[in-house]
């Protein structure tokens, strides 16, 4: 019980806080102390056209690299489940090798192969003709995002298909045994049979992904510090540049509770969907 | 033929794995000249160990970063253990009124954007005079883990049969004396799991280290590597590549020590308690 209260202690003063700083004018450059301003920094909010669009960025970068990864791992996990013993093992392993890089190594070494000039993508792909002069990528405002994304999926997919790999490996094998004695063919039985029995594994490790993207500040920031411009610029690069950057703590909390009450609801929603199942 | 299929995908999803961190490792011992060259070389002509040498003896002590980073890292894992393990045993033994609303609440507590605890942890930590220090820093990783560790470790524990804790109170053991003697031994596994992971969701953090650490020197390995960036590895792909090896290995190593029992710790809690 009082670990209980820790627990809630550590968790809960922030929330409270935060809460409290929302409603304050309080900027840690300013010699003023901090007062009371109601919902200003909420009305202002709704009028600033970065914070819709740091939104906009943090779920297509979000769903978009969750969904993607989610897929990858799934096909991987079917395409090494026939295989066995140290075979299955050590491509597993090499597999996993991507989860246990830092984000901040994943970021800066993409960063590094992503270069206009000498870096490898390309170069390769210059070698191969797929492009006829070196692309921007991290510096272009379209292919800025995309980019990061496909950097985030490379971290993510280990993760899925270690969870659906071990997911697949339970299904009894009673079910898998009956389908092919009815010589279902392949496609039907990974659609009619093998999914539906992933689905909760997919449902629930796709929600871990996606809570920890939508924190994501240090692939984001190593790579681009949320430019060109704005256009990588999700919530938490937002509000760490309004808080740290400007030290706006009032209006930076105000966004950090908008955005706490859009994930409760997108997750209440989630774990019902969940539940129903 | 579909085995030629698979195997040639599998080759494909090796090399897609595979290739970022070999092109990692492979420019740390080229010189910076050769780091850059418009047509890339797959081995390095001349390979050199003076990036590590230039990470030693170079104007950032990159040996204070590491030692900080793990220790930090290390006092993270231990003390978030500390705390959740009896958490997540009154959590998974417990029967009291609050049970199910805190178990359902500590992954909604999970999505807090990191930010909303940031800035009231910053004051606090200023309030505390502990900002700017690693014990600072060990507070702010620890919010930030702490609630997962609760989660996995009541995954972890909801599998240890009640009859094993019943016979020990039979036998007159105390209720922490059967926490500390009888459960923790039979999760040991998944406490291990559960504290590398919190030790590697400490490595990867990189706002807390940037926001609440100002000396340079009591940086962490990522924010020094986010750092210099800007300063002596500005051009110097090959010496940032030698630093960024630095930082994998330990995570690498701790991952594969726990790889095999991650899974149960990553959905135990959820399917149990749902």
């Amino acid at each position: 019980m009082p670990a209980l209260g820790v627990l809630a202690l550590v968790v809960g003063y922030p929330v409270l806080y935060t809460a409290y700083l929302s409603t304050q004018r309080m900027n840690l450059l300013d010699t003023d102390p901090s007062r009371y301003i109601g919902t200003r920094n909420y009305v202002r909010l709704f009028g600033d056209p970065v914070f819709w669009s740091s939104l906009e960025n943090t779920a297509i970068y979000t769903f978009g690299s969750v969904i993607v990864a989610a897929l990858f791992g799934l096909s991987l996990a079917l395409l090494t489940e026939n295989l066995l013993g140290w075979r299955f093992r050590s491509i597993r392993a090499l597999l996993l090798v991507p989860w246990a890089v830092p984000f901040v190594v994943v970021a800066f070494l993409f960063r590094f192969m992503f270069l206009q000039d000498g870096g490898v993508i390309n170069a390769v792909l210059l070698r191969l003709g797929a492009i006829s002069s070196p692309v921007l990528w991290l510096n272009d405002a379209n292919l800025a995002l995309p980019s990061t994304m496909l950097t985030n999926i490379w971290t993510m997919t280990p993760f899925f298909f270690l969870l659906l790999s071990a997911a697949l490996s339970s299904i009894p094998i009673e079910v898998i045994e009956s389908a092919r004695i009815d010589r279902a063919p392949t496609w039907s039985m990974v659609f009619h049979i093998k999914l539906p029995f992933l689905r909760n594994e997919l449902l629930i490790s796709g929600l871990l992904m996606v809570i920890s993207n939508v924190n994501d500040f240090a692939k984001i920031w190593a790579m681009t510090e949320g430019g060109p411009g704005y256009a990588t610029t999700t919530l938490v690069v937002y509000v760490y540049r309004l808080a740290f950057g400007d030290f706006n703590f009032g209006y930076a909390s105000a966004i950090g509770v908008v955005w706490l009450v859009l994930l409760l609801v997108f997750a209440s929603l989630y774990l019902r969907a969940i539940r129903t199942a | 033929m579909k085995r030629i299929l698979q195997w040639l995908l599998i080759g494909l999803a090796l090399a897609w794995s595979l290739a970022p961190v070999y092109w990692m490792v492979v420019t740390s011992f080229k010189d910076a000249l050769e780091a850059t060259r418009p047509v890339p070389t797959f081995l390095p002509e001349a390979p050199t160990l003076a990036n590590y040498q230039g990470l030693a003896g170079g104007s950032l002590p990159f040996l204070s970063f590491f030692v900080n980073t793990t220790l930090s890292c290390l006092a993270t894992a231990a003390l978030a253990m500390l705390i959740a393990t009896p958490a997540a045993y009154a959590l998974s033994r417990g029967r009291f009124r609050l049970r199910g609303p805190i178990s359902q609440g500590i992954l909604v507590f999970r999505m807090l954007p990191l930010v909303v605890m940031l800035a009231p942890l910053y004051l606090m930590l200023l309030a505390a005079g502990l900002l700017d220090s690693l014990a600072g820093l060990v507070v702010g990783f620890t919010t930030f883990g702490l609630p997962f560790a609760v989660w996995m470790m009541k995954g972890f524990i909801d599998t240890v049969p009640i009859e094993i804790e019943e016979a020990a109170r039979v036998d007159g053991y105390k209720k922490w004396e059967i926490l500390v003697r009888v459960v923790v031994p039979l999760v040991l596994p998944g406490l291990l799991t559960t504290a590398t992971f919190v030790f590697m969701e400490s490595w990867n953090n990189l706002i807390f280290p940037l926001s609440l650490i100002t000396t340079l020197a009591k940086q962490t390995l990522p924010a020094a590597i986010q750092l210099s960036f800007t300063g002596q590895f500005k051009t110097d792909w090959g010496g940032m590549m030698a630093a960024s090896t630095v930082t994998t290995l330990p995570l690498m190593v701790a991952f594969f020590a726990v790889q095999r029992s991650m899974v149960r710790g990553l959905t135990g809690g959820a399917v149990a308690g749902a």
